[in-house]
């Protein structure tokens, strides 16, 4: 069981992140801190895509020209698509922190449960 | 040595991301976060994925951090009557046992990490990139290669989906108001 840990344990560490992650979504009170909790969900993700590029005594897919055949990488691939989707993640959180700007501009307060009573009151 | 350096960054990311849930006040939530992005930067660094590093240092340590900071400025921040959230026990039960599925079936299905022989390492597709991406287009740096050059109609959608963002959050912040002539 240790071993079968060590072997795996980013996928293990990806697994708690998802989780504390989702935890922060749904039980905070706070938008702010619900924001946080999206954002450290999708770094959970990051880590498991990263981890399918690693291989074990390889170097960073920088390959110099004259590479010889026999030499390890790892896969440019999914780095890229981690790349693409931190840009992305980074203009939702833009776009929700402006939603939260607004909805405090209007209502005055940033807890979730304080905003319904708030809105069954209109 | 780098058996030791992986469980130190582990336990940095796992004591600073649970630290990140725990705590009450949003502004030490978000410097916590901050500490984490960087350990998760570093771990991007030691799983041979440099360019991953640099852009979550950048972009999820620095523009992240920036954007909390500045709606925690344009909200108020209440003093918090204690250090510590409540623990919502519903919840927690439930998201406890979808982290105990998760690993259960993680460890029973997935190859080990840095498994040269794992299914997903697809030589046929990462071999070719690994073998072609210098002549092809002539930069050393494969992750480059791939997202300017293989996959560059790709990296423009992300770049539509940035300026989407930027003018989204610029009417909703009412900076932009569209007036019927």
């Amino acid at each position: 069981m240790i071993g079968a840990l060590a072997d795996s344990y980013t996928y293990v560490l990806f697994a708690i992140l998802m989780v504390v992650g989702l935890y922060m979504v749904a039980a905070s009170a706070n938008l702010v801190k619900k924001v946080v909790g999206l954002n450290m969900f999708q770094t959970g993700i990051f880590l498991f895509f990263v981890t399918t590029a690693y291989v074990d005594n390889g170097s960073s897919p920088v390959i110099p020209a004259e590479a010889a055949a026999g030499d390890r990488y790892a896969s440019p691939l999914p780095q890229v698509i981690v790349l693409t989707a931190i840009v992305v993640g980074v203009a939702l959180t833009a776009v929700s922190l402006a939603l939260i700007v607004r909805i405090y501009d209007e209502y005055g307060t940033l807890n979730e449960a304080t905003l319904r009573e708030v809105r069954t009151d209109e | 040595m780098s058996e030791l350096f992986a469980a130190a960054l582990f336990v940095f990311v796992l004591v600073t991301a649970v630290t990140t849930a725990l705590l009450r006040d949003v502004l030490a939530v978000v410097v916590v976060f901050a500490a984490y992005s960087l350990g998760m930067a570093l771990f991007y660094a030691f799983l041979l994925a440099p360019d991953v590093a640099m852009t979550e240092a950048a972009i999820g340590a620095g523009v992240t951090t920036l954007l909390l900071l500045l709606t925690l400025t344009k909200t108020n921040r209440t003093r918090p009557d204690r250090w510590i959230e409540g623990v919502d026990l519903p919840a927690l039960a439930v998201f406890a046992a979808l982290l105990i599925v998760l690993v259960v079936t993680l460890l029973n299905s997935i190859p080990a990490v840095g498994d040269p022989g794992a299914a997903w390492n697809n030589p046929g597709v990462t071999q070719y990139y690994i073998e072609n991406a210098y002549d092809d287009t002539g930069v050393e740096n494969a992750v480059t290669a791939v997202l300017a050059g293989y996959r560059g109609f790709d990296t423009f959608g992300e770049a539509v989906v940035v300026f989407a963002a930027g003018i989204s959050s610029l009417i909703v912040l009412r900076q932009v108001v569209f007036t019927r002539e």
